[in-house]
């Protein structure tokens, strides 16, 4: 069978030679003995054969084949032991040669830590913190910022409100939601709803439920059915429609056991009956845990939420249309908003729209903490990683030696790389798996220490993203660094290595890597420590703000009257007879209503004018906080009078209006002159509300948080404007919760269906207030804590390590006269330029990066320079410690000893 | 089960087989360019004739140099039986999946 294309073997150019490099080159990788020969010998064969046509083709293609060539055989790696042709057996047999080697190096891994244990242990704990931390942390944003919401196709849904020209949110008046809802062309379904919790009673014992008031859209809007019964139609949202309810599968089961015939029940919330037309499907949820839905059937027909000017707390949700962008919906609202300005000057002067996805609106209170602990893990996430790398390349320094021995005994580059790597992948996945169960632990405290209120907490866990997140960065800890020794070791010349021994060249090459690895751990501890430091500053700042009232010995609690039979006079009649109860508790030694809390916000807003003054223009008015307070407020909260009288008997129903105001409000409207005896009036210039004469001034109370400016704050007396929801506040002469039990019965006592919610001491609401900076400065200075322990060892190390090296050169020159101080000195000056140098980066970086935690700082600016000094001169101080102590065991070498030693 | 053959597979063991006696590793380069138009590297070659060794497909002796080659040996391939075996599956299973099929094949122009 032969072919006549085929040639017979050339014998012209035999003596012409390929060229050398690539000659070189196959001889280097292809396999020893006749299977290399048989591959050289029909290259150059070859090639001599393309030469007779064309040398420089001819040549490049030699090179290409010795490329090719090299690239194929380098994996298969060139031992050159091959069994010729034996059906089936031989990749078997390389196969298991290959799992043997494994196993050969993980025994070898195995032992070599055992035989060093502390660096084991350094190694892994370092791990488990860093990665354990970065995995909490990571899990956290995961669970509130990144997971998208448990609803179908959440990117199209919108949230919209109203807000004033102050950006300030002021909630969605109903009558402009229906021009929206009637106007704008975005939206599929553009619905309404607020927050509105209810009493539940006509069970055993009456109960607060967590309920939203929505529109019957909502739920079409939002995209999820009720698993039972039916959803709200239109007719729902009518007036005079049956008042209906959608509970939630939560609030079915634990109030009502999951009876499966409660469709059509009836249930009294706010002594109104509504019916139990459906009920949502297991894990559903809307932004908050919610127990029911609740129609607006209820409240259709009030004058309060039909007036255009009234802002009730609603806010709109809305799916888009496909093709539409939030974008869209914002310049559409925008525009609606405008047209609804001049068509209704009187109401919405200076009413603007704010919209945003409904996923970034739940989230806008905590992204920039979650984001600014992130970032801060992932500083620690790096100390961790550099800490590692300078631990593995010291191991490797120590090793040096032995990967000398090996290879001059004829160890494959490759395979020394290869067992080097099997080192540092096996201590990063023990070091992950520790980091997972560390992750574990302290993502449990940190949901424990989270602020009350945070959003979707509830979803956060370890799952699955969490532990691709653990191994991602074990891997880059493990394997990034661990190929930091794995190089060194390829760049190992064995001979060389073993003839200069232990000390010199590469040792000195390792202790460079080293160094720089410190340059880089304090820059990061620097950042770390800077945040930590601003934060603290911060959290002592809104420490010593002065709130204006006692916080200490005063428990707070809510209730509500609700039902059209609570009539203003009855509810007159009922406060002093609740309150003549609370006041006689044991150990209560004080007490009042309000319908507001300080810190904790004003519920009630509003512009007013005032008597003696010129009216400004109507987006000129000054706005501020009423607080409906009992007499007995300022006693209780010890809030100071600077003028004039508090509330008292003087102020009934039927006597002249009165207001005591704070001193901001006095100095705002009446610099200079005696606000007491002035006249102020609530609502528009038109509005024919009552003047309302000042009767006294009394100190400023942050009432709107600790950070915020105290607003412009008006009291009027509970007796001549009262309110169905009320804040129960107690000064206590013993510790405020143990008298809850008695307060409560005291409440059931006056009125069976009042529950009591809320309830909590002024100084968990201060504590509450301030919980985001706090959770902040806690995990900030924890790992600011560890970034300086983990900065300073590296820092020991590398100089303790230096003084080993250079124990010969510091023994001539103390033989030679120089004294312990100079030696001293010279070790220490060492450590401290590389310290300045990561100083000084790790400076530069905190001034760019710390404005990013600007929103969570108070009286503190993110470049402070005293807490700048103050983190450069602690970490300086405590660099100098970790390089004295091996520096001073360098005054304490022996001349005689070092020089004998070589 | 056979041992599954991939399309090179097949053309190295053709290759091998047409050039019969003369299968030397240069030889079955050229043929390979000329006969099936693939230009094979010598890296590609080598590993996936190594590769059929493995598998028991194809074995080689050595034969002496010549002066072209500076005396280097040569190898001459063999296909053995179970790559003759291999071969016949090969074509069985190909054959099989096309049964049917055939009016695909058609010249469309005709």
């Amino acid at each position: 069978m032969t072919d006549p294309v085929r040639r017979k073997p050339d014998t012209t150019y035999a003596n012409e030679d390929p060229p050398r490099l690539a000659g070189w080159l196959l001889r280097h990788v292809l396999p020893g003995g006749e299977a290399g020969d048989t591959i050289r010998g029909d290259v150059l064969e070859e090639w001599r054969h393309r030469r007779t046509k064309n040398a420089n083709t001819a040549t490049r293609w030699y090179w290409r084949q010795a490329i090719s060539l090299a690239v194929r055989y380098a994996w298969r790696g060139r031992s050159g032991v091959r069994v010729v042709s034996d059906p089936g057996v031989s990749t078997r047999r390389r196969y298991m040669l290959a799992i043997d080697n494994l196993t050969q190096d993980v025994r070898y891994a195995v032992r070599s830590y055992l035989k060093a244990p502390s660096f084991a242990i350094a190694i892994l704990a370092t791990l488990a913190l860093g990665i354990g931390a970065s995995t909490a942390i990571f899990s956290m944003v995961n669970g509130i910022l990144l997971r998208p919401l448990p609803l179908p196709d959440p990117d199209r849904l919108v949230f919209a409100s109203e807000i004033n020209t102050k950006n300030q949110p002021i909630s969605t008046s109903v009558p402009n939601y229906f021009d929206w809802k009637a106007r704008a062309r975005s939206f599929e379904t553009l619905a309404l709803s607020n927050d509105s919790p209810q009493t539940l009673t006509g069970l055993d014992q009456a109960r607060r439920i967590r309920a939203r008031r929505i529109t019957a859209n909502f739920f079409r809007a939002i995209g999820v059915r009720p698993a039972l019964g039916r959803d709200l139609t239109d007719d729902d949202d009518r007036a005079n429609a049956a008042p209906a309810v959608i509970i939630t599968d939560g609030f079915w089961k634990s109030a009502l056991g999951g009876d499966p015939s409660i469709v059509g029940r009836l249930v009294t919330l706010n002594q109104v009956a509504y019916t139990i037309v459906g009920v949502m499907p297991p894990g559903f949820e809307y932004l908050r845990p919610y127990d029911a839905f609740i129609s607006m059937a209820p409240i259709a027909g009030s004058r309060n939420v039909l007036s255009r000017g009234n802002h009730n707390g609603f806010a709109a949700v809305g799916r888009l249309k496909p093709g539409f962008s939030v974008e869209d919906a914002r310049r559409e609202l925008t525009a609606i908003a405008a047209q609804l300005e001049s068509e209704y000057p009187a109401t919405n002067t200076g009413i603007g729209v704010v919209t945003a996805r409904l996923a970034d609106r739940l989230v806008t209170t905590v992204r920039t903490t979650l984001l600014a602990l992130f970032g801060a893990v992932g500083c620690l996430l790096l100390i961790a990683c550099v800490n590692v790398a300078s631990l593995l390349v010291a191991r490797g320094a120590a090793r040096q030696h032995e990967l000398a021995v090996r290879a001059a005994l004829g160890g494959g580059r490759l395979r020394l790389m290869r067992q080097l790597l099997v080192d540092s992948t096996m201590i990063s996945a023990a070091g992950g798996l520790l980091g997972v169960l560390c992750a574990i632990w302290l993502l449990r405290l940190l949901v424990a220490a989270a602020p009350e209120g945070t959003p979707r907490i509830s979803h956060v866990s370890i799952d699955g993203a969490a532990l691709l997140f653990a191994s991602a960065a074990a891997a880059v800890c493990g394997l990034v660094f661990g190929a930091f020794p794995a190089f060194q070791a390829a760049g190992t010349q064995g001979q060389q290595a073993l003839v200069r021994g232990r000390s010199a060249g590469f040792a000195a090459r390792s202790h460079h890597v080293r160094r720089a690895l410190i340059v880089v751990e304090t820059a990061l501890a620097i950042v770390l420590l800077v945040g930590a430091g601003l934060m603290i500053r911060t959290v002592q700042e809104l420490i010593g703000v002065d709130t204006g009232f006692r916080a200490d010995h005063v428990l707070t609690t809510r209730f509500a009257l609700s039902g059209t039979q609570w009539t203003e006079e009855r509810r007159q009649a009922f406060y002093p007879e609740f309150l003549q109860r609370i006041r006689a508790i044991p150990g209560v030694t004080n007490a009042a209503f309000t319908m507001s809390l300080p810190i904790d916000g004003s519920q009630w807003n509003s512009i007013f004018i005032v008597a003696d003054k010129p009216t400004p223009q109507r987006s000129q008015l000054p706005s501020a906080a009423f607080t409906p307070v009992s007499a007995g407020f300022f006693e209780t909260m010890g809030i100071r009078l600077l003028r004039g009288r508090v509330f008292g008997d003087a102020d009934a129903p039927t006597s002249p209006a009165t207001i005591v105001i704070n001193e901001t409000l006095a100095k705002a409207l009446w610099p200079g002159e005696d606000a007491v005896g002035k006249h102020l009036k609530q609502g528009w210039p038109e509005d024919k509300n009552t003047w309302r004469e000042v009767v006294g001034v009394v100190a400023d109370v942050k009432f709107n948080g600790l950070a915020n400016d105290t607003p412009l704050q008006v009291y009027l007396p509970l007796t001549q404007e009262s309110s169905t929801a009320l804040i129960v506040a107690a000064r206590t002469a013993v510790d405020p919760m143990s008298i809850v039990p008695t307060l409560e019965a005291a409440a059931r006592d006056v009125n069976k269906d009042m529950p009591l919610f809320q309830t909590a001491t002024m100084d968990q609401v201060l504590e509450t207030s301030i919980a985001q900076q706090r959770l902040s400065l806690i995990v900030m200075v924890t790992f600011a804590v560890v970034a300086l322990t983990l900065a300073s060892l590296g820092l020991y190390g590398v100089i303790a390590h230096a003084v080993t090296e250079r124990t010969h050169e510091i023994g001539v020159r103390m033989a030679l006269g120089a004294d312990a101080r100079h030696v001293l000195g010279l070790m220490i000056r060492q450590g401290l330029t590389t310290t300045a140098i990561g100083v000084a980066i790790g400076v530069a970086g905190a001034v760019a990066l710390s404005r990013w935690i600007q929103d969570l700082l108070f009286g503190v600016t993110p470049t402070d320079p005293a807490t700048f000094a103050a983190v450069v001169t602690m970490l300086m101080a405590v660099a100098l410690v970790a390089c004295y102590v091996p520096a001073w065991r360098a005054t304490r070498v022996d001349p005689t000893m070092a020089l004998r030693s070589e | 089960m056979a041992v599954y053959l991939g399309e090179f597979e097949q053309l190295l063991l053709l290759t091998v087989l047409r050039l019969g006696a003369d299968a030397f590793g240069t030889d079955i380069a050229r043929e390979l360019d000329q006969r099936a138009g693939r230009s094979v590297s010598r890296g590609a070659l080598y590993t996936s004739l190594d590769r059929l060794e493995d598998k028991g497909l194809v074995r080689w002796k050595s034969a002496s140099g010549t002066p072209a080659r500076n005396g280097l040996p040569r190898r001459v391939y063999t296909v053995t039986p179970a790559g003759v075996a291999a071969l016949r599956e090969s074509r069985d299973t190909l054959q099989r999946m096309w049964r049917g099929l055939e009016h695909l094949l058609k010249d469309p122009t005709s």
